[in-house]
């Protein structure tokens, strides 16, 4: 409004800009800086010194340069494989159910409906529920013989007695992810919800005029609206499933037999179980490395496909 | 058509009850008196006369300070995420300077650590700056992994403010952090909000820095309170029930009343990336 009025001065101000140069981002971003150095970035040097180490959470003092031992030791230690296909099972599924199920809820809450508002939020209650709180009452669901699934494994007669669901090398995994999609698959399906509005609803009109089924509409129309952001919570999820740990903690310890034992619990269970600072150190880093290049696949795929998307 | 809508009701009644299902579990759990919890059938509705287990509750356990503490935690983590994230947003959106890429990309690392991970490190970091056992030192390991999220929602914010706005207050002499708390804040108010609901919500759920730091029983938080029951047989279910509902009803109503913030202010910011 009184740009008009004032523009001589603010001609001289583009000159000469009123904050003076380059200290203004310097002191912008020093805090946050600082602040991640300290809590972050010293600790992951801290924790890639100990993993070339042997060192006893005994005596944390007491470090014994071992070099590359760690590594070597986990790349040819059978419990270390079954560590690593437990978390590309675990990550895998939970990427794939839980965005298949947030993409079936979010097309099912797309649209008009009597009582949208409500059923749109209420999907969201289990990314609300506190993990630990979600861990509890899974646990007591799946009690072996008091709980609601045992309940129901013997009313359809899968089951005599009681199933021993999370004591079972079988079923351990699966009670896990069950818990684990149950509580994210409503971010999934609010992102993509999200993503729908950005649907052209003309496009989607004429393509229902020109008598195009259901499935050619989604294949047309929605998927390439939603893709970008499919992708992104594929990335999300991935990540997020090679760092949680309470629900799994809590459910079962990374047992029985070591099907749950993900690349974070395994590194949790050897440094206070087995108090073995210097090998858990070494899985952090081998995992860190994992969604590190996880996410290096990411933004090449996508960039690729942005390119192929813009010669055509 | 009306065929098809009915089964559509149907199906999202089905997708309700999923999600709300093991909740009302819970509820109906800590309301059945204990000898009927190991039935052969189950209860599937509360027995309403057992209202008393909540006061039971907060008798039998620490409850009461538990839910203090986790509050404490949560609201130091949001006013801490805050006030440290709104200046490097706006540095990121809006200013060139050496390191930019550097401090996103740092940003984005932070994402793939697990909490885990740094617990070993981080205990020692506490110890020598005697923040072990202290609620202080739960909220600023935890805004350490709120930080970044939060800066990354903020910049998306900031992105879409018109740069023309800001002009006119460089104009009448703002300086440039004038232009950010004066002009660019109040703009962004709404991301804010879904910005500080999700570093509250990370502050509230937080648990494994909560067990490995505290080791005072007053300073227990929620999550650690109620983890302490897993597996656990001498505290009854149904108060253990009874806990974890009173722990985790208001996050799921506080969260049903600002989620069309969150939604938006993720949407805008940090999921489109």
């Amino acid at each position: 409004m009184m740009s008009r009025t004032v523009s001589q001065p603010r001609a001289a101000a583009r000159r000469a800009p009123i904050d003076h140069g380059r200290w203004v981002p310097a002191l912008f971003v020093a805090p946050v800086a600082l602040y991640l150095l300290v809590f972050q970035g010293y600790p992951l040097v801290q924790e890639f010194l100990l993993s070339v180490t042997s060192t006893s959470l005994l005596s944390p003092g007491q470090q014994t340069y071992v070099g590359l031992d760690n590594y070597r030791e986990l790349v040819f230690d059978p419990e270390f494989h079954q560590v690593l296909r437990v978390t590309a099972v675990y990550t895998v599924v939970c990427v794939v159910a839980s965005i298949g199920l947030g993409l079936l809820a979010a097309l099912l809450l797309d649209g008009t409906f009597r009582g949208r508002g409500i059923a749109r939020a209420l999907v969201t209650i289990p990314w609300a529920a506190p993990p630990v709180a979600a861990a509890l009452i899974f646990v007591w669901m799946f009690n072996a013989q008091y709980g609601l699934f045992s309940h129901l494994a013997q009313f359809f007669g899968f089951a005599d007695g009681g199933v021993n669901w999370l004591d079972e090398p079988s079923f351990a995994l699966p009670a896990i992810l069950i818990t684990t999609i149950w509580q994210i698959f409503p971010f999934s399906s609010v992102v993509i919800l999200a993503a729908l509005q950005g649907v052209p609803s003309e496009l989607r009109e004429a393509a229902v005029i020109d008598g195009a089924d259901r499935l050619s509409i989604f294949r047309a129309v929605t998927w390439p609206t939603i893709r970008p952001s499919v992708a992104l919570l594929t990335l999300l999820i991935t990540v997020w499933s090679l760092r949680r740990f309470d629900v799994i903690w809590l459910m079962t310890q990374g047992g029985p037999l070591g099907e749950t034992n993900t690349l974070v619990i395994d590194l949790y269970r050897r440094a206070f179980v087995y108090l073995d600072l210097g090998r858990a150190a070494a899985v952090g880093i081998i995992g860190l490395v994992v969604a590190i290049l996880v996410t290096l696949v990411y933004f090449w795929l996508t960039t690729r496909a942005e390119k192929a998307a813009g010669k055509r | 058509m009306k065929h098809n809508s009915t089964a559509r009701t149907l199906a999202v009644l089905v997708l309700l009850g999923v999600a709300a299902f093991p909740l009302y579990w819970m509820l109906v759990t800590s309301l059945t008196p204990s000898e009927r919890l190991f039935d052969d059938t189950p209860n599937l509705l509360p027995t309403l006369s057992q209202i008393g287990t909540y006061a039971a509750a907060f008798t039998e356990t620490s409850l009461r300070q538990w839910l203090v503490n986790s509050l404490i935690v949560a609201v130091g983590t949001t006013v801490l995420s805050i006030l440290l994230s709104v200046l490097p947003a706006y540095a990121l959106s809006r200013l060139t300077f050496n390191g930019k890429l550097l401090l996103g990309f740092a940003l984005f690392m932070t994402q793939m650590l697990p909490e885990a991970m740094l617990v070993v490190p981080l205990y020692d970091i506490f110890t020598k700056l005697s923040l072990l056992n202290t609620l202080l030192g739960l909220i600023l390991a935890n805004t350490a992994f709120t930080v970044p999220v939060v800066t990354w929602i903020l910049k998306g914010a900031i992105d879409g403010v018109p740069s023309e706005i800001e002009e006119a207050a460089r104009v009448d002499g703002c300086s440039r952090l004038g232009i950010v708390l004066a002009v660019v804040v109040p703009l962004i108010a709404p991301t804010l909000a879904a910005a500080a609901v999700i570093a509250f919500f990370h502050g509230w759920n937080e648990y494994v820095f909560a067990q490995t730091f505290i080791s005072d029983d007053a300073l227990r938080t929620a999550s650690v309170g109620l983890a302490s029951f897993v597996g656990e047989l001498s505290t009854p279910v149904h108060t253990v029930m009874a806990v974890g509902f009173i722990y985790t009803l208001p996050a799921v109503v506080f969260y049903l009343f600002v989620q069309r913030y969150v939604v938006a202010g993720m949407t805008t910011g940090g999921v489109k990336g």
